[in-house]
């Protein structure tokens, strides 16, 4: 019990170290909380699904801080009230990507003819346009929300397959896991006590960068009208919106929801950054 | 000898992988659901009008006898018409393939010259401040969705300060087409003698190239960064070092060392970037295949869709080919 506790308490310390040193990973992460927070929690000034056609286009003022697009919607409101649409969509679809990828992964790199073909399968697969692919699996699936999950899985999955696998395999050749072996362990303990654990750095921060990837194949689908139906606010959708009135100089309608997907999108590449660079550093 | 074994090998390999591509975009579009004789004919048509549609499609013949017919018009060069338009998929494709070629080719070389240099700084000085403004332009280029770059270039360099022209196309309104010979413009206009349609063509380049060009630096920016900070600290570095030679020589020879990882990126990027220009190519009305095969997509005209499945892998796989090509004259390593 006591060691227990002493062990809890060093990984907090831990935690901390790592903090300070790479201060990218907290501030990523305080800026995603923040946003999740405002996007559920915080009041608006105006519906952001009912729009007022008798201001339509208003630049920002004191009554419109963010200004109001062509069909009246309140850009403000719009802004605050995507990021609880847009980035739980991103993070369930990553980390079940995460869940799914991380144990094919470690399969994969048994040994044997299969996985060397099932990895060639997947090369086919990932060669094809990212954002097309995306777009194809939602537009043939149904114009559903899950289906953007789904899509996002898709794309990810062999992702963390190739990269947990080829972790593995320089792995299988040290001397702790031949030792494992040796006491007896049977593969699938060599996985789970052995192998996972040093994966898992990598996999952190992989799961950093396709959180922002997710975020930014989400706003690319919205903003072509797949996966999000018009009243419902997104960050892609609302540039959408935006792209008729830019070459006529009304900036705000595109700037806002960007700005937005921007500092999501950095804030997780912050993350993914931070946590790369401390693996850089332990090695 | 090795280097003719290996192409050769590769040559061989080209007919196997297209007949591959071949079945999977005949099987990925069979087995999707959504049916698009429903999409052609609207909402509202009667059952009738949906099974004569139908059948007019081919879509009630078995699987098998599809395919066959579908392989044997590919082989034939016939890539069918498309469900809406009624035009031949290959036509389309021929004339839309060049330009979004002319674009990625071009935004892959901006892309490659300000990732290069950005990777390379942040490689050199690594740990140190250059670093970390190196990899904070990385970081923000690598954050800015490409649409978002592309809207505010058009906002700030069309509306703002009038330095590019409107985003309409390849060409203005008002400007005459030249002879089309390659279907790159930049070349079209040149072999036409044609200096002042040149430089409406590079003026209508500037834009969308410039937006693909930042965004996907980041990535070139990264691979950079990582391949030049092993050859930096490599031991032919250090002996480089030790023997007197200059910085610039030292720099050079690792960058020597670590351009295959760096073109290997790049040719992935172009495989990508082939339908990956989708919504660049919407932006600026570009008549690409990416924007073709985006709308192709929203209206389940499959045809089309294929004819893009085709293109993009058939592109890819020989850009794969020439990397191999490459990477063997440009390394010797990999020859042994």
């Amino acid at each position: 019990m006591g060691e227990l506790r002493h062990r809890s308490g060093e990984t907090l310390k831990a935690s901390f170290r790592v903090l300070r040193d790479q201060p990218g990973i907290g501030i990523g992460l305080s800026v995603v909380v923040l946003m999740l927070l405002a996007g559920f929690f915080l009041p608006l000034p105006y519906s952001p699904t009912r729009p007022d056609p008798l201001n339509v286009l208003q630049p920002p003022s004191s009554l419109h801080w963010f200004g109001t697009d062509s069909n009246g919607f309140d850009v403000f409101s719009r802004t605050i009230a995507s990021a609880a649409r847009d980035l739980p969509l991103a993070l369930i679809g990553t980390l079940l990507s995460a869940l799914v990828g991380v144990p094919l992964g470690l399969l994969a790199s048994t040994k044997g003819p299969w996985s060397e073909r099932i990895m060639r399968g997947l090369d086919v697969f990932q060669s094809f346009p990212l954002v097309v692919l995306a777009i194809a699996i939602v537009t043939l699936m149904g114009n559903r929300l899950e289906n953007v999950i789904i899509a996002i899985l898709i794309v990810n999955v062999p992702r963390f397959m190739r990269l947990v696998r080829s972790e593995a395999l320089s792995l299988r050749e040290s001397r702790f896991i031949e030792a494992a072996r040796a006491v007896g362990a049977t593969p699938l303990r060599v996985m789970r006590k052995h192998m996972f654990p040093n994966v898992i750095g990598v996999v952190l921060s992989q799961t950093s960068l396709a959180a922002a990837q997710a975020i930014g194949i989400i706003a690319a689908l919205s903003f072509l009208g797949v996966g999000v139906s018009p009243p419902n606010p997104s960050w892609g959708l609302m540039i959408q919106t935006g792209v008729r009135s830019i070459t006529s100089g009304d900036w705000w309608v595109i700037v806002f929801p960007g700005m937005a997907v921007l500092i999501a999108v950095a804030a997780f590449n912050l993350v993914a950054d931070g946590l790369q660079m401390r693996q850089e550093n332990e090695r | 000898m090795s280097l003719f074994k290996l192409v050769g090998k590769r040559l061989l390999l080209i007919p196997v992988s297209l007949f591959i591509l071949v079945s999977l975009s005949f099987l990925l579009l069979e087995l999707m659901p959504g049916n698009p004789a429903i999409t052609i004919a609207g909402d509202f048509a009667s059952d009738e009008e949906i099974a004569k549609i139908e059948a007019s499609l081919g879509l009630n013949d078995p699987l098998g006898a599809r395919y066959l017919s579908y392989v044997g018009s590919v082989v034939r060069g016939d890539l069918g018409r498309s469900f809406f338009s009624n035009e031949p998929v290959l036509a389309e494709l021929s004339e839309r393939l060049p330009a979004t070629m002319e674009l990625v080719i071009l935004a892959l070389i901006v892309a490659g010259i300000v990732g290069l240099f950005l990777g390379v700084l942040g490689a050199y000085y690594r740990g140190r401040k250059v670093d970390q403004i190196t990899r904070g332009t990385v970081t923000l280029f690598q954050s800015i969705p490409d649409f978002l770059m592309a809207l505010l270039l058009i906002f700030f360099l069309f509306y703002l300060w009038s330095v590019a022209p409107a985003p309409v196309g390849r060409l203005g309104f008002s400007d005459v087409a030249v002879d089309t010979t390659t279907g790159f413009l930049l070349i079209d206009t040149l072999i036409a003698g044609d200096v002042n349609a040149f430089f409406v063509a590079g003026q209508h380049l500037f834009l969308p190239v410039l937006a693909l060009g930042i965004v996907y630096a980041a990535y070139f920016g990264k691979t950079a960064r990582s391949t030049m900070a092993i050859a930096l600290d490599s031991t032919q570095v250090e002996f480089a070092r030790a023997c007197g030679l200059p910085e610039r020589k030292v720099v050079y020879y690792a960058f020597l060392q670590a351009r295959t990882p760096i073109l290997t990126y790049g040719a992935i990027l172009f495989g990508a970037l082939i339908g990956g220009a989708a919504i660049i190519e919407t932006i600026f009305s570009w008549p690409g295949v990416g924007n073709w095969a985006l709308s192709a997509i929203l209206s389940l005209d499959i045809p089309v869709i294929q004819g893009f499945i085709l293109a993009a892998g058939f592109v890819t796989i020989t850009l794969f080919l020439l990397l191999d090509v490459l990477i063997v004259l440009l390394d010797p390593r990999v020859r042994f």
